[in-house]
């Protein structure tokens, strides 16, 4: 099963940022398959935020494997977003 | 945190901007209630922030959709919404002539409730809600936003720290695009001025409105009051304030509305003895609260009222959460209360609405519009209880003393009903306050004695009615409902087969002495029917003996006169001398010869 995502940022705020360096790195040490990840700045684009019900921001959804799950923040804590993404942390 | 749906669509172009739409002094945002802009030097401060901060149920929201819903054509807004959801917003209003399907289009209510499903995965920042928000503010061109439930937001950016940052970049976006904002949060007390909370939201802000409710009397008050205004003279005095049709108003420019009619006429409660104990009614126009367990016949108490309303030819409107229209007519039936008819005339209609399903701030307006309705003169609400149901206990309380207020003020004589246990006031009154706010209170409970549960009904309390302090039993049967006296033994009200028995008893004690009585009267009369006979006897006697001695009389006086004349012939014959004396018989022949 294929990841698929979004994450919605806010141009060059330090949360999204460091959202999206924290999703990379994660994605990163599991990617197989490789996942498929799509970005939208909201600020480039505000209408395409509010077309897609998302107000605030940084905000990962994961559209596949289903369910939709939704996390927001600038991902910091490395076992929510595995956990978000359905991935177990590998013990190295 | 999910943006659904755009509200700003609602329907009706038809804005009731008339009002509060006077032109505003340079740097003022009128806020569309009645009365306050005066109050407060013409309005809000423009292009600037006002916190509003109060307790559940004390009109935050309220305050902020009014402002926006006035002059919106000219100035259109946006209302982002926190804490509830766009549509349940919009329905709390819709008891208020500007409010529910007449809320402007020009104002936009933004769903951006916090929802469950989104999981929390560190820091966040309003970044791309303000670009997203700033972007809609442009399209729209609006000139004023509220962000309704700000404390909402606030708590989930984790600590205070986040929170004052965010709160700055707030503040900068509104300075930067020129719009007038409202913040509205939350206080824990609904019923003090909440001062002391949200610090650093009222230092931040430019203006600071603070509502609370307190109840005064029996009596709900709201007040508002402007404890900040940066650059202007205020007055920090509290304003009193009223909820009408009109949304929030000055209280005091509502006075001859609010004014009530205080009513002397009484009208039945559909149980004639209930009236008697109550002096002749419930006084048109008052709120009544029945109390009581399940099963002590609260609804059959309303349901005869409801009819006696009907048969009084007057409009009378049901409002029942717990049952289907159908339900309780059929129910009523079996107690001798015929609602049927009534329902079919359309002199009773009965609306079923579902506890759950809305707030009570929505359940109000919905009643509302339904004594809007022409020529309502009664309404029945049960159980007044099932409104806790949704929303808080204050909340739920605070409108219950907005529907009896509501209720009163159109002068329509409303009966409720309430879940409520054991009679025990210091309790209940913490309990649901609303109990001290109904102008009558009777209590219905169970009383099991002897192996029977029995019904007994107090009147608690009555304003303004000579009312009887006695518990009486409350009987239901399919010719209705009635009340008999009890009796009470040794400190203990009899009821049921008790009361049977008593009555019995003093009946039998009753006949006894009634017996006696006939008895002694019967003598009496044998006594004196002989004593007249006697008096008779001895009359008839008397007049028998007085005829024999007038009849004894008359013979003597004959006796006598014979005995004369006898004698004058016997001394005539004798020629004696002394004739002389007598009657001259011949003496002047016999001297001449």
């Amino acid at each position: 099963m294929s990841l698929r995502l979004r994450l919605y940022v806010a141009g060059g705020s330090p949360n999204s940022v460091a959202a999206l360096a924290n999703l990379r790195s994660a994605l990163q040490l599991v990617a197989e398959p490789p996942a498929e990840l799509e970005i939208i700045d909201v600020v480039d684009d505000p209408e395409r935020g509010a077309s897609d019900g998302i107000l605030m921001t940084p905000m990962l959804v994961r559209f596949e494997p289903l369910p939709e799950r939704r996390v927001l923040g600038n991902l910091r804590d490395r076992s929510v977003l595995l956990s978000a993404l359905g991935l177990e942390e590998r013990h190295e | 945190m999910a943006y659904t749906t755009d509200k700003g669509a609602v329907k009706m172009t038809g804005a009731p901007a008339g009002r509060g739409s006077s032109v505003a002094p340079a740097g003022r945002m009128p806020t569309g209630v009645s009365g306050l802009d005066d109050l407060i030097d013409g309005g809000l401060p423009s292009g600037a922030i006002t916190v509003v901060i109060g307790g559940a149920g004390t009109g935050k929201t309220t305050f902020a959709l009014q402002l926006l819903a006035t002059d919106s054509d000219a100035q259109p807004g946006i209302l982002v919404a926190f804490e509830e959801c766009a549509d349940r917003l919009i329905a709390n209003t819709s008891g208020f002539v500007w409010g529910g399907d007449a809320l402007p289009r020009s104002v936009h209510v933004i769903d951006a409730q916090l929802s469950q499903s989104v999981e929390n995965g560190g820091e966040f920042d309003l970044v791309g809600f303000l670009a997203v928000l700033h972007a809609k503010a442009k399209k729209i061109g609006a000139q004023r936003v509220v962000f309704d439930g700000i404390d909402v937001l606030l708590d989930c950016l984790g600590n205070a720290a986040l929170a004052r940052r965010e709160l700055f970049r707030l503040r900068d976006w509104v300075y930067q695009s020129g719009l007038t904002a409202i913040l509205t949060a939350k206080a824990a007390d609904a019923h003090a001025a909440p001062q002391a909370e949200y610090a650093f939201l009222q230092f931040l802000a430019d203006c600071v409105v603070t509502l609370h409710h307190r109840t005064v009397g029996g009596r709900a008050l709201r007040f508002l009051q402007v404890s900040k205004y940066r650059g202007a003279a205020h007055s920090a005095n509290e304003i009193a304030l009223a909820i009408t049709r009109m949304g929030l108003e000055v209280a005091a420019n509502t006075a001859g509305e609010r004014c009530f009619t205080v009513s002397n006429e009484r009208v039945s409660t559909g149980v004639p003895r209930l009236d008697a104990m109550l002096s002749g009614g419930y006084h048109r126009g008052s709120s009544v609260l029945i109390t009581g367990a399940p099963g002590t016949a609260k609804t059959s108490l309303a349901a005869a009222f409801a009819e006696a309303a009907a048969i009084r030819g007057e409009r009378t409107v049901y409002v029942s959460f717990d049952e289907a229209p159908q339900q309780i007519v059929r129910n009523a039936a079996s107690i001798g209360v015929q609602l049927a008819s009534h329902v079919a005339s359309g002199m009773l209609r009965i609306h079923s609405l579902r506890a759950r399903s809305e707030s009570p701030e929505a359940h109000i307006a919905r009643i509302r519009a339904l004594l809007d309705e022409e020529g309502t003169r009664n309404l029945v609400i049960d159980p007044l209880s099932a409104m806790t149901q949704a929303g808080s206990e204050t909340e739920a309380e605070d409108a219950a003393i907005q529907l009896f207020d509501l209720a009163k003020g159109a002068g329509v004589t409303v009966v409720s009903t309430s879940l409520l246990g054991n009679l025990t006031p210091f309790l209940e009154h913490l309990r649901f306050r609303v109990s001290t706010i109904a102008d009558t209170w009777m209590h219905v409970s169970y009383e099991i004695r002897a192996g029977e549960r029995n019904r007994s009904l107090t009147v608690v309390k009555s304003r303004g009615t000579a009312h009887s302090n006695q518990v009486r039993e409350l009987i239901l049967s399919e010719a209705g409902i009635a009340l008999a006296d009890v009796y009470s033994v040794d400190g203990e009200v009899l009821m049921g087969t008790l009361r049977w028995e008593k009555e019995n008893n003093a009946r039998r004690l009753r006949e006894a002495a009634h017996q006696s009585a006939v008895l002694r009267q019967r003598k009496a009369e044998l006594a004196l029917s002989g004593i007249r006979s006697q008096l008779d006897a001895l009359t008839r006697e008397q007049s028998i003996q007085e005829e024999e001695l007038s009849q004894l009389r008359a013979e003597t006086t004959l006796e006598v006169e014979h005995r004369t004349g006898e004698d004058l012939e016997l001394l005539q014959r004798r020629h004696a001398d002394d004739a002389v004396s007598g009657p001259p018989l011949d003496t002047h022949g016999g001297s001449s010869t």
